[in-house]
């Protein structure tokens, strides 16, 4: 460990500094949301939070989260106590801006210290490895995007996930593992994707004996159980007593308010009930291998798996929800070759598909400019990084892969330039049409190659 | 099979034996004898330290990255921004880009000068005509004659900060690669250094304050200079020559530098032994580049004076005009409409009738004046010049002397920093910004021989920490107080000077030994000065100036830049006066043999 440069702090301190920079980039409506969150839960009792309507923007998310914006609410009105009124409609005050963007900094601490712990808790042999992929979340493009222009929370809530993650690598911390993943689905809900495969592997290797599935061990499903049920209780508990529940789930889950509100993606979340089902069959292979070979390497891949349902299966889904399947897949990604293999082409459609995210002129030099850094300088280390494998790589996927990235570049320019000196402002469908099918090709590439690797594995 | 496909393709050879030579970057670890970076920006080449790697890959990194910290800069405000009645800088190069493409040529020096009259050479006219005409191609309204003073709109903030850059990427960061890149041939240091030592440089926080907060085209200027100087060090004097006219016909403030190159290319035509055809080259180059620099000018005025198009009514003749013969002066010479143009390009160009000092700067003059000690006010002009000339003068002779006496290309960085900080700190009509003039070839000495040891790393450091903090004044006035303490800290944290790191003054784990360290004076007056900036930033942001006394934090401000810039000025003759060997009895010819 003390031989790896640069450290996560080091890359953290750089990072920051480009992050500070970009405080004056465009945000998007989500940073209003987020904002009218901060004013809801600072001005009115918990049992308004879930019905107050003054901004089109209502509190759909879980209610850990609107406590969270409770909290930053506390310090906010330091700041400046606008912010917090809820008739503030598109507030922005540079005092909001800066306390908005640097609480987005420093909850992403979360991340950091989870790697950090990741990486502690790889075996020896692969410390180079987890070090490099520790980084290149760290540094990852898509967080710096999604979180820092366009404005979400996301690195203070992968941060649990993966802290969840890590916890499930040793048995005497598992119990530890699903409760924090229990929390995490309290926070924001679209983690209930990755759900099967916590339940698979809990199940298997904390409730059931490590011989034989019948040996079921019923003091660990107790405490597996009441701790769950004791998390949730403590967010929904309040909303179960003033009898709000179903206003609550209405707002967590507006498909069942009917599809008209599904017009803006974060309302995405959505069609939950009726997703599940689909999205549970393709994945019912993966888990009866997690459930057989209860290893954590077939967990993160099996979390992987799930995170790739939802993405390409998933209604109404978000470019943002790549997150669900990069960050899970970048565990593993360095375990031999072939598993590289599958993530290079992801590791590039899945960036370049959230640079419609971004369409001013002003940040299109920043995002292409750094996922560009972050390509070279990952994928190249990667490559130095990555063992051999036992198996023989598939020849065919390996050509597409290395072809795949090649084409990034000329789309890239077609869509920022070749398309508006060819066709003015006609056809703006086109590039946004290219670079859906580009990511889409990548990421169902990536998919089925990731499958193959997982499942000959 | 014989060679198995799931291979690796390329079996890299992970410990490549890499050059000896090191400038400091790497130290031993004191407990485990292992190697360790000695500052964190070494952190971040540390992985392909040793490993073969393209170095067109490490490259473009380091140009993708800086450019993206400066890019960002960017996002914030700019000088005037919001601030009538005259704004500021930005205004300025948006109105000469209005004013070069909309009006006749021989109208450029003479328009409406109330209004940020045209005032750099006419390089600079020239850039903004390239740079107008884009943008109108872009967007017409930007540059609308008369109508688009003051524009603060989003879309031409981003369409001028793109015009900064681009002009930066063409002439400036190759400048610095090609500069420090001979730098590292010259003192043998393995490329892996110098692409630290280039990150370093490109980094500076000066410099990305200025040109891409305030806004300015310094960087292109400052370019030119490098080219100069790499095409001295590559030993190519004529397109040195070319490329310091370029310089200087872009931004008048590089003469700090002139009396030094030309003492140098004085000196090599002289040394060791006289070589007059190089001394006519050198003089017909300077003289056609000079030439050419002004021709488009002196042909649109042919062009004018051929429709018989006038000056503009408001337009005054040059007041040097007076001092001609009259067979040049009078208006019926053929000459006239010429000699017109290059001297009212002369007069704005040096504005010989403004102050000694403008606002307030952490020079000799200022210091003197606001202190107390002695106030100027009393002086005429006239006075105040003639002893301003006599002290620079003064200062810029002794590296001037030892570039002329010793042309040895590893002078020609600490004499030019000397050169130019002894401009700095007794000229005329010094503005803060111009600052970055010393500091450009004092950093390059990170890039030269022991440049990232302490004993040098600490100076370097010193003076462009120092530097940014004296711009801090005019940087809170722009709204940039948080790219500056970002920039300023990320540079000092990267390369482990304070205020985040003392480990240039405690931690003796530095691989080549005792030379290697700070003198205790040095390190006792550094940490002094540090302690007093991060006081005064403390002051400054918490307790009010006394009644009466609005500048005070100011002039507290100049006062310690001024001394720390004296400083600096002293410690980079001394390097100079090392590094030309005269002291060593006069024997380099020894020297020269023993290398």
């Amino acid at each position: 460990m003390a031989d790896q440069f640069p450290t996560l702090a080091q890359c953290a301190v750089v990072a920051t500094s480009l992050k500070v920079l970009l405080w004056p980039a465009y945000k998007s409506t989500d940073f209003e949301v987020h904002r009218n969150w901060l004013a809801i839960t600072h001005s009115l009792p918990i049992d308004k939070w879930y019905f107050e309507e003054t901004s089109e923007w209502t509190l759909d998310y879980p209610p850990f989260f609107a406590h969270f914006e409770w909290v930053l609410g506390r310090i906010a009105r330091y700041v400046d106590a606008a912010m917090l009124q809820i008739n503030n409609l598109e507030y922005d005050s540079w005092q909001t801006i800066h306390f908005q963007r640097a609480t987005v900094i420093l909850t992403e601490l979360m991340l950091v210290y989870s790697l950090y712990a990741f990486v502690r808790s790889s075996p020896a042999a692969t410390k180079k490895q987890a070090h490099a992929v520790a980084l290149s979340l760290l540094l990852s493009p898509a967080l710096l995007i999604i979180d820092h222009i366009h404005f979400q929370y996301n690195g203070f809530m992968y941060g649990v996930l993966i802290w969840s993650i890590v916890l499930a690598r040793k048995k005497s911390t598992l119990l530890l593992s699903g409760i924090m993943f229990a929390v995490l689905l309290c926070f924001k809900h679209i983690y209930l994707y990755l759900a099967p495969a916590y339940f698979a592997f809990l199940l298997r290797t904390y409730c059931l004996g490590p011989r034989s599935v019948f040996d079921i061990k019923f003091a660990n499903c107790i405490k597996l159980g009441v701790s769950i049920a004791a998390v949730f209780a403590l967010a929904f508990g309040p909303f179960v007593y003033w009898e709000q529940m179903p206003q609550v789930l209405a707002r967590l889950f507006p498909f069942s308010r009917g599809l008209c509100h599904a017009y803006w993606a974060p309302n995405v979340w959505a069609i939950y009930s009726f997703s599940d089902r689909i999205l549970i069959y393709p994945q019912i292979p993966a888990l009866l291998k997690l459930f057989l070979q209860p290893s954590w390497d077939n967990f993160v891949a099996t979390l992987t798996l799930c995170g790739y349902a939802s993405f390409l299966f998933g209604w109404h889904v978000h470019e943002k929800a790549i997150l669900l399947v990069i960050v899970p897949f970048s565990l593993i990604a360095l375990k031999d070759r072939r598993y590289f293999g599958a993530f290079r082409p992801l590791a590039v459609a899945g960036h370049v598909s959230l640079f419609p995210l971004l369409f001013t002129v002003q940040e299109f030099p920043a995002k292409t400019v750094y996922t560009l850094v972050w390509l070279i300088a990952f994928l190249l280390t990667f490559d130095k990084l990555v063992p051999a494998s036992e198996k023989p790589r598939v020849f065919l996927l390996d050509r597409f892969s290395l072809l795949y990235t090649a084409l990034a570049v000329p789309l890239m320019v077609y869509t920022s330039l070749l398309h508006h000196m060819i066709f003015g402002a006609k056809y703006e469908f086109l590039p946004l049409m290219f670079t859906s099918s580009y990511c889409a090709i990548g990421v169902v590439g990536s998919w089925l190659s990731f499958s193959v690797v997982h499942f000959t594995a | 099979m014989s060679t198995p496909s799931h291979r690796p393709r390329k079996k890299s050879r992970a410990s490549e034996v890499h050059a000896a030579t090191s400038n400091g970057s790497i130290m031993l670890d004191a407990t485990s004898s292992r190697e360790r970076p000695a500052f964190p920006l070494a952190a971040f080449f540390w992985p392909t330290k040793g490993v073969p790697t393209s170095s067109w890959v490490i490259l473009s990194s380091i140009l993708m990255l800086t450019g993206l910290f400066r890019w960002t800069t960017g996002f914030w405000p700019y000088s005037g921004r919001a601030r009538p009645p005259m704004h500021g800088d930005f205004e300025a190069q948006r109105h000469w880009m209005e004013l070069t493409i909309h009006l006749p040529m021989s109208h450029w020096y003479f328009h409406d000068l109330e209004w940020w009259g045209l005032d750099y050479p006419p390089l600079t006219a020239y850039h903004s005509w390239i740079c107008g005409q884009i943008g109108s191609l872009l967007n017409p309204d930007w540059f609308a004659l008369y109508l688009n003073r003051g524009n603060d709109g989003h879309g031409l903030k981003v369409f001028m900060r793109a015009t900064v850059i681009i002009s930066e990427y063409l002439i400036y960061t190759p400048a610095a690669v090609i500069c420090v890149r001979q730098l590292g041939r010259m003192h043998n240091i393995n490329p892996w250094e110098s692409s630290i030592a280039l990150t370093a440089l490109l980094m500076q926080p000066s410099t990305i304050l200025i040109d891409h907060g305030h806004f300015q085209y310094n960087t292109v200027m400052l370019g030119f200079t490098l080219a100069s100087i790499a095409s001295l060090y590559a030993g190519r004097r004529l397109w040195s020559c070319v490329f310091f006219v370029c310089a200087l016909g872009f931004k008048q403030m590089a003469l700090f530098y002139a009396p030094a190159i030309a003492a140098y290319l004085a000196g090599s035509c002289v040394f060791p032994r006289l070589n007059s055809p190089r001394l006519v080259g050198i003089a017909i180059i300077t003289l056609a580049s000079f030439a050419l620099l002004s021709l488009p000018l002196l042909l649109g005025t042919a062009f004018d004076t051929y429709r018989s198009l006038p000056l503009p009514a408001t337009a005054t003749p040059p007041p040097l005009l007076a001092s001609l013969p009259a067979v040049l002066s009078s208006e019926k010479s053929i000459l006239y409409p010429y000699i017109t143009q290059l001297l009212q390009a002369v007069h704005r160009i040096f504005p010989f009738a403004r102050g000694l000092f403008e606002d307030k700067v952490a020079n000799i003059w200022c210091f003197v004046h606001s202190t107390g000690v002695h106030k100027l006010s009393a002086y005429s002009a006239s006075t105040l010049s003639r002893a301003s000339l006599l002290l620079t003068l003064a200062s810029i002779t002794p590296p001037c002397a030892l570039l002329f006496l010793a042309p040895r290309p590893q002078v020609l960085a600490s004499a030019l920093a000397t050169t130019a900080w002894g401009f700095f700190l007794c000229g005329f009509q010094v503005h803060e910004k111009n600052v970055l003039l010393p500091l450009l070839p004092m950093t390059l000495l990170l890039a030269g021989k022991d440049g990232m040891k302490p004993s040098v790393r600490g100076w370097v450091g010193y003076a462009n920490v120092l530097a940014a903090s004296t711009l801090f004044p005019l940087l809170k006035r722009d709204e940039l107080r948080i790219p500056y303490f970002v920039l300023t800290g990320l540079w000092s944290w990267l390369l482990a000077l304070p205020p985040t790191s003392l480990t240039v003054y405690f931690g003796s784990t530095a691989r080549s030994g005792e030379e290697a360290e700070l003198h205790w004076t040095s390190k006792v007056l550094h940490l002094g000065t540090y302690a007093a900036m991060i006081g005064w930033h403390v002051v400054e942001a918490f307790v009010e100036t006394p009644e009466g006394k609005p500048d005070l934090w100011v002039v507290a401000n100049v006062s310690i830049g001024a001394a720390g810039f004296g400083v600096c000025y002293l410690w980079c003759l001394w390097q100079s006066v090392v590094a030309s060997r005269l002291l060593e009895g006069g024997r380099w010819e020894t020297a020269k043999k023993k290398q």
